[in-house]
C-alpha cells in the first residue's frame, strides 16, 4: 500500500523587522530599561509598546512617554501544556500587566515564588542584563511586595 | 442602521464529515460531498444556477499558500465568480448577503471546511497568528490567552468556574442526540491554562458545510431567511484589546439585530460560539441572551459537543440553527461565531422562518 | 440595476524592497493618506475591506486579523478577501458590494503586502502554492509556471521576444514619473531587457517585476455620500471576477479565458459593448511583461496574439491610442502583490480625475479598466471605472502627497534592533483521499491511472472523484499510456531562490496520450535543452520497482520517444528545498 497520509510542511522562514514604533520601544528597553509608550491626546489612550499611529483614530503618534516599570496585574494563568498540547515539566505563570501610565497591557511571565498571583496586585518588571532589544529583555514581572523593586 | 429591506433566503444546506477524522477522504472529496447535498437540498445545478461562490479558509490551516486555487472544481465553480473570505464561515454568509443585496448575484454558495486531522500541530498554526515580535518570542501557547481572558472575565462579572463547567456538561449532554457530534462523552477536568480545563475546551474535528443562499424571489416558501448580519473587530493586539468583554460580538450583534429589526428578547434559539465554555457565557452576555432558556442555547451541543470545525465553526452553528428553525422548534434564531485565539473577530446572523 | 458606488479618495505608501515598517504601519500610511485625500476621519468610515496575498509572505497566520488596526478597522465591520494575485483589484470589488448592498455608506479598502519578511527569498513562499501531493515533490519554482505560460503564448502565435520586452521598457519608463515607484527607469531599452540574465527561458530578469513591500488604500462611497464628499467622484461602472479550474495543466495556457469571463461580466454591468472604443485607459496586470499583453487580449482590447504588435507600434504607450499601465505598473512601480493590484485602481482614480500629473494620459479619458490576475494562472478580477464625462482637473504632483515608507538596505535589515527570526514550524499529514490515494498506488505499480466522466466523455488526469465540468461523480478508472506530448516547457537556469543551477532543469506540461486534455507537470531529461520542442513525443522513465513508494517522483522524468534525440542524462532531480534559518 502507498502511504495513507503524506507528510509535509511549509518550509518558510521569516525575519521580522519590529517596525518604527517597536524599534523605539526596543531601543528604550535595551539602552535604558524603560517601557516607551505613545499617547493619543484626542482619544485619551496611552499605548505600550509605543505605536506610530493611534488605532482608534489613525493620528500619528510619537514614542515619547515612559510607563512603568511598576504596574497592576490584570489577569494571570498557569500554563501547564506547551504549544503541542504536551504537559510542561514545570508549569509557567503568565500574566497581563497594565503598566503605570498605560491604558494597555503587556503579556509576560510572572516571577511569583510563593503564593498565587492576584488580580489587582502590584508587580514590577525584572530586566535581564545584558539586553539585546527584545521582549526577552524583560525576564518577567515580580510582585512589588517581594522586594523585587529598587 | 435601517432594517434590511431585502431578505436573503436559505435555499439549501449540506454537510459532510463532522467526525474526529475523515480518513480516506481528501478535503476536496469532503467539499464535493457537502456541496452536492446542499445543491440537491436547494434543487439547483451549480453549473448554471449559482452566480457566485464564497469559500472561507486560511492558508496555513490548509498547509497551502493561496488556497483559493484549490476550491473551484469540487464546488461546481469552475469559470465562475469565486472568492475566498479569509475568515470564519459566518463572514462568508455576510458576504453572500452583500453579494445578493448588491444585485450582482441572486444565488450564492458559501463553503467552509475543516480537515484538522491533516494538521499535526494546530497549536503552532494558531501561534503563528500572534504578533511575531511582541508575543511569539515568549514561546507560550496561544491558548494561554483563553486562560487569561477566562480568569479576567470571572473576576469582572463575578461568575464562577462551576458555571463554566456546567456549560461544558450541558453542551455535551445536548450533543448526545446529535448525529454530527463526536465529543459527547468527554469528562476530563484536567487543568490546562488555569482556570481553563480540558473538558471546557472544544476539540478539533473534520467536516464541511455548504449553504445555498438566494434572493427572496428565488427562495422556496416556508424557508429560513437571514434577516440580519453583523460582523466586527476589536483591537487585534493582545496589548490593546478589551479584556473585560466580548466587544466585537456585542457590536456584531447590535448591527445584526438592527438590520433584522428584532431585539434579543425575540430570539428563541441561539447557536453561539463555545470554543471554550466561558466564551458561551461571555457571548450570550454580549448578545443580550443571558436569560435565554438553557435548552435553547446550543441544543446541538455546540463545538464542545460536535467538535470544533476551525474556520467552519460559524457555519456549523448556522447549520444547526437553520435545522432548528426548519423543524419548527423556533421562529427567530441566531448564530454567532468567534475565530478563536488569538482573534478578536466575531460575526452574527439573525434568522427567521 | 445596482446602486451607484464611487471611489472618492486614494492613498499609498512608497513601494520599497525592504521596509522598516511593519505591515500594520504600511497599511496605516496608505489608509491615512486615503482618508486625508477626501478630508474624512476614521469615524466617518462604516466598514473596512482588506486584502493581502499569502500569509507566507508576511509570515503571519490570519494576516487579515493582524493588519486590522493599521487598516483602521478598530471596532468596525472588517473582512479580508483573497484571490491570490487578483486580490488587489478584488478588494475594490469587495468595497463595491459592501456599499452597493446598502450595509455601508463609506468604506475604506486596503491592500497590503510585506514580502521582505520571507527568508531567504520570498520565492520560498511560492513553493507552497503548488499541489501538495502531485506537484510540490518536484520542487517547482514559481518562474516555471510563468515560463511555461509565456512559452506557450509565444509559440501559439509565433511571437517575437523583442515585442514582448517592449512592455517592460514602457512600464519602467512610465514609472520614472511615479514618486512611489521602486523601479522607474527613464533610459531603459529593449536591449537591456533582452540582454538581462536568463532565469527560466523565455523569462529573463527584466521581464519580471520585483518583490516589494507596500500598501495602497482607497475610499469608496455610496452615490449620496460621494456627491457630498467630492465634485469629481470616479464611479465603479462594472465589476467582474472569475476562477478557472485548479487543474492548470489541463488548460491551454495561450489564452486567459477566465480574464475574458471576468471582463465580460464587468463590461456587461458597465454597459460597455465595444471595449476597444469605449475604454480610454487600461491598467492590465503586469507582473511579467508578457502578462500585460496576455491580459489585454483577455480584456478583449486586442485580438488574440495581436497585443505584442500593437505594443511595438506604440498603441499602448502613455500617449498612444490606448494607454496601458500609465502608472508604470508592477514592472515599474513594484510588486507588493495585493497592493500592486489596488495601485491600479488608484491610478485610474487619478487619471480619470485629471490628477495624474506627469503621468496623465492625453485627452479627456472617460472610462478605464483595471485588471489583476492570480492563483495558478487561474483568476481574473476586473473593474471598469468612469468619471461620467465630467471636466478633468490638472495636477502637477501625483499622488497629491509624498508617499512614505522607510527603505532599509540589506545590512540595515540584517542588523535591525528588535528584529526576530522564526521558522514556520507547522506540520501536516495530508490525506490524499480516495482519488489521489489510488493514483499513488498506481504509480507505485508503474501505472498512470485516470478517471472518466461518461457525461462529457473526458478522461481525467490528474484523476479526481468528480467531474468539474458536469459536477457529478466520475464513473470509473482507466489506465493511460506512459507516453505523451510536451505541451509547453521551460529551460530553467536558477533554483527557487534564484541561485544559478549547474545544469538547467526542463520543467514541462506533459499531455498524456489517451487523455482528453489531461496532463501534469513533470521534468524532461535525457535531452539537450536546445533540442526540446513543444509537441515533442516523450515517455515516462520510471524508478525501479523496489524504489517506487507511491509518489509523483516514482516517474523520474520524461525522455524523448525518438532515441536519436536522447543523450546521456545530466541532471533532472528536484533542487533542494528551503532549509531552516532559525530555530
Amino acid at each position: 500500500m502507498s502511504p495513507t497520509k503524506i507528510p509535509g510542511e511549509l518550509s518558510v522562514s521569516f525575519r521580522y523587522t519590529p517596525g518604527v514604533g517597536n524599534t523605539a520601544f526596543f531601543e528604550g528597553l535595551r539602552d535604558r530599561a524603560v517601557f516607551l509608550g505613545s499617547r493619543c491626546e484626542d482619544c485619551g489612550v496611552t499605548s505600550v509598546p509605543a505605536r506610530i499611529f493611534c488605532e482608534r483614530c489613525l493620528a500619528e503618534l510619537e514614542p515619547s512617554l515612559e510607563c512603568g516599570p511598576e504596574g497592576e496585574l490584570v489577569s494571570w494563568t498557569l500554563v501547564r501544556v506547551d504549544v503541542d498540547d504536551q504537559p510542561l515539566e514545570r508549569p509557567v505563570t503568565y500574566g497581563l500587566v497594565r503598566l503605570d501610565g498605560a491604558d494597555t497591557v503587556l503579556l509576560h511571565r510572572l516571577l511569583h515564588t510563593g503564593g498565587e498571583p492576584a488580580i489587582g496586585e502590584r508587580v514590577r518588571a525584572v530586566f535581564t542584563s545584558p539586553r539585546e532589544g527584545s521582549m526577552l529583555d524583560v525576564e518577567g514581572f515580580a510582585p512589588v511586595a517581594d522586594g523585587a523593586g529598587p | 442602521m435601517e432594517a434590511m429591506a431585502l431578505r436573503v433566503g436559505v435555499a439549501g444546506i449540506g454537510w459532510s464529515g463532522f467526525s474526529r477524522t475523515t480518513e480516506g477522504t481528501s478535503y476536496k472529496e469532503l467539499m464535493f460531498e457537502a456541496a452536492r447535498s446542499a445543491y440537491a437540498d436547494a434543487g439547483v445545478d451549480p453549473r448554471s444556477d449559482i452566480d457566485s461562490f464564497v469559500c472561507c479558509s486560511e492558508d496555513i490551516e490548509e498547509g497551502t499558500s493561496i488556497f483559493d486555487e484549490y476550491v473551484p472544481d469540487q464546488l461546481g465553480a469552475v469559470q465562475r465568480p469565486v472568492q475566498t473570505v479569509a475568515s470564519d464561515g459566518l463572514f462568508g454568509v455576510a458576504t453572500a448577503v452583500m453579494l445578493i443585496r448588491s444585485g450582482v448575484a441572486s444565488a450564492v454558495a458559501v463553503e467552509s471546511h475543516s480537515k484538522a486531522s491533516d494538521v499535526v500541530s494546530l497549536g503552532r498554526v494558531d501561534r503563528f497568528a500572534m504578533d511575531p515580535v511582541l508575543n511569539r518570542p515568549l514561546g507560550v501557547s496561544p491558548t494561554a490567552l483563553a486562560g487569561l481572558e477566562m480568569r479576567r472575565w470571572l473576576h469582572v462579572t463575578g461568575r464562577s468556574e462551576s458555571e463554566c463547567a456546567d456549560v461544558a456538561a450541558r453542551n455535551r449532554a445536548h450533543a448526545a442526540t446529535n448525529r454530527r457530534a463526536s465529543y459527547a462523552d468527554v469528562h476530563d477536568p484536567t487543568p490546562l491554562f488555569d482556570p481553563l480545563t480540558r473538558e471546557q475546551t472544544a476539540e478539533p474535528a473534520d467536516g464541511c458545510v455548504v449553504l445555498v443562499l438566494t434572493t427572496e424571489e428565488r427562495t422556496p416558501e416556508g424557508s429560513v431567511f437571514i434577516d440580519g448580519v453583523g460582523w466586527s473587530q476589536d483591537a487585534p493586539s493582545v496589548e490593546s484589546r478589551d479584556w473585560d468583554r466580548a466587544a466585537a460580538a456585542e457590536r456584531a450583534a447590535r448591527a445584526a439585530y438592527d438590520r433584522a429589526g428584532v431585539e434579543p428578547g425575540d430570539v428563541e434559539l441561539a447557536e453561539v460560539d463555545d470554543t471554550f465554555a466561558y466564551k458561551q457565557l461571555q457571548h450570550l452576555e454580549a448578545l443580550g441572551l443571558s436569560d435565554l432558556a438553557e435548552d435553547r442555547v446550543n441544543p446541538s451541543g455546540g463545538a464542545l459537543g460536535e467538535g470544533h470545525l476551525r474556520e467552519a465553526n460559524g457555519l456549523a452553528r448556522a447549520l444547526a440553527c437553520i435545522e432548528g428553525l426548519r423543524s419548527g422548534d423556533a421562529r427567530v434564531g441566531l448564530a454567532q461565531s468567534w475565530r478563536g485565539v488569538p482573534s478578536t473577530s466575531a460575526a452574527v446572523a439573525v434568522m427567521r422562518r | 440595476m445596482s446602486p451607484r458606488v464611487a471611489v472618492v479618495g486614494a492613498g499609498m505608501s512608497r513601494f520599497v524592497r525592504r521596509a522598516q515598517e511593519t505591515g500594520k504601519e504600511l497599511s496605516w500610511i496608505a489608509t491615512r493618506e486615503a482618508l486625508a485625500s477626501c478630508e474624512l476621519k476614521l469615524d466617518d468610515v462604516d466598514a473596512v475591506c482588506l486584502t493581502s496575498a499569502p500569509d507566507a509572505f508576511d509570515g503571519v497566520h490570519r494576516k487579515g486579523d493582524y493588519l486590522a488596526d493599521g487598516a483602521g478597522a478598530w471596532a468596525k465591520p472588517y473582512m479580508r478577501t483573497y484571490v491570490g494575485g487578483g486580490s488587489g483589484v478584488f478588494t475594490a470589488i469587495q468595497g463595491w458590494y459592501t456599499v452597493a448592498s446598502g450595509l455601508a455608506d463609506v468604506v475604506v479598502c486596503v491592500a497590503e503586502e510585506k514580502m521582505s519578511s520571507c527568508q531567504p527569498h520570498p520565492q520560498g513562499a511560492f513553493l507552497t502554492i503548488f499541489d501538495n501531493i502531485l506537484e510540490r515533490p518536484l520542487g517547482p519554482n514559481l518562474l516555471w509556471i510563468f515560463a511555461l505560460e509565456m512559452q506557450r503564448y509565444m509559440q501559439a502565435y509565433g511571437l517575437d521576444k523583442r515585442d514582448i520586452a517592449q512592455v517592460a521598457v514602457k512600464n519602467k519608463r512610465n514609472a520614472a514619473e511615479h514618486p512611489a515607484a521602486l523601479l522607474g527607469q527613464a533610459d531603459i531599452t529593449v536591449e537591456d531587457v533582452l540582454g538581462s540574465e536568463t532565469l527560466a527561458w523565455p523569462v529573463q530578469r527584466l521581464d519580471v517585476s520585483p518583490i516589494s513591500d507596500g500598501a495602497v488604500a482607497i475610499v469608496m462611497a455610496s452615490e449620496d455620500a460621494a456627491k457630498r464628499l467630492t465634485d469629481r467622484p470616479v464611479w465603479i461602472q462594472g465589476v467582474g471576477w472569475n476562477l478557472d479550474t485548479t487543474y492548470w495543466t489541463n488548460r491551454d495556457l495561450a489564452y486567459p479565458e477566465y480574464v475574458e469571463n471576468a471582463a465580460r461580466m464587468a463590461y456587461g454591468m458597465a454597459g460597455v459593448n465595444e471595449p476597444r472604443k469605449e475604454i480610454q485607459v487600461a491598467e492590465p496586470y503586469d507582473p511579467f511583461d508578457y502578462k500585460e499583453l496576455h491580459h489585454l487580449e483577455g480584456l478583449l482590447l486586442f485580438d488574440r496574439g495581436k497585443a505584442p504588435e500593437a505594443a511595438a507600434d506604440g498603441v499602448t504607450a502613455r500617449d498612444g491610442d490606448l494607454p496601458c499601465c500609465p502608472s508604470g505598473g508592477l514592472l515599474g512601480v513594484g510588486n507588493p502583490i495585493a497592493a500592486a493590484g489596488l495601485m491600479k485602481i488608484a491610478e485610474l482614480f487619478w487619471q480619470l480625475r485629471g490628477e495624474a500629473g506627469a503621468r496623465q494620459v492625453p485627452g479627456t479619458p472617460e472610462r478605464g479598466v483595471a485588471q489583476a490576475w492570480g492563483d495558478l494562472m487561474q483568476v481574473g478580477t476586473v473593474v471598469v471605472m468612469g468619471n461620467g464625462g465630467g471636466p478633468l482637473a490638472t495636477a502637477t504632483q501625483s499622488p497629491p502627497f509624498a508617499p512614505r515608507a522607510t527603505s532599509l538596505s540589506d545590512q540595515e535589515f540584517r542588523s535591525a534592533t528588535g528584529a526576530v527570526e522564526q521558522r514556520l514550524d507547522t506540520r501536516y499529514e495530508w490525506d490524499p483521499g480516495e482519488a489521489i490515494g489510488a493514483v499513488l498506488d498506481g504509480l507505485r505499480e508503474q501505472r498512470i491511472l485516470a478517471t472518466t466522466c461518461i457525461s462529457c466523455g473526458r478522461t481525467l488526469v490528474p484523476a479526481r472523484k468528480f467531474c468539474e465540468r458536469c459536477f457529478r461523480p466520475t464513473d470509473g478508472w482507466t489506465e493511460v499510456p506512459h507516453t505523451g506530448t510536451v505541451e509547453t516547457f521551460s529551460i530553467c537556469h536558477v533554483t527557487w531562490d534564484m541561485r544559478p543551477l549547474d545544469e538547467p532543469q526542463i520543467p514541462a506540461v506533459i499531455r498524456l496520450d489517451g487523455t482528453s486534455e489531461g496532463g501534469f507537470l513533470h521534468l524532461v531529461g535525457e535531452v539537450a535543452p536546445d533540442d526540446v520542442r513543444a509537441g515533442m513525443q516523450v515517455e515516462a522513465v520510471w524508478k525501479p520497482a523496489g524504489e517506487r513508494v507511491g509518489s509523483i517522483l516514482d516517474i523520474e522524468y520524461f525522455r524523448p520517444l525518438e532515441p536519436e534525440l536522447r543523450r546521456e542524462l545530466v541532471a533532472v532531480a528536484a533542487v533542494e528545498l528551503p532549509v531552516e534559518i532559525a530555530p
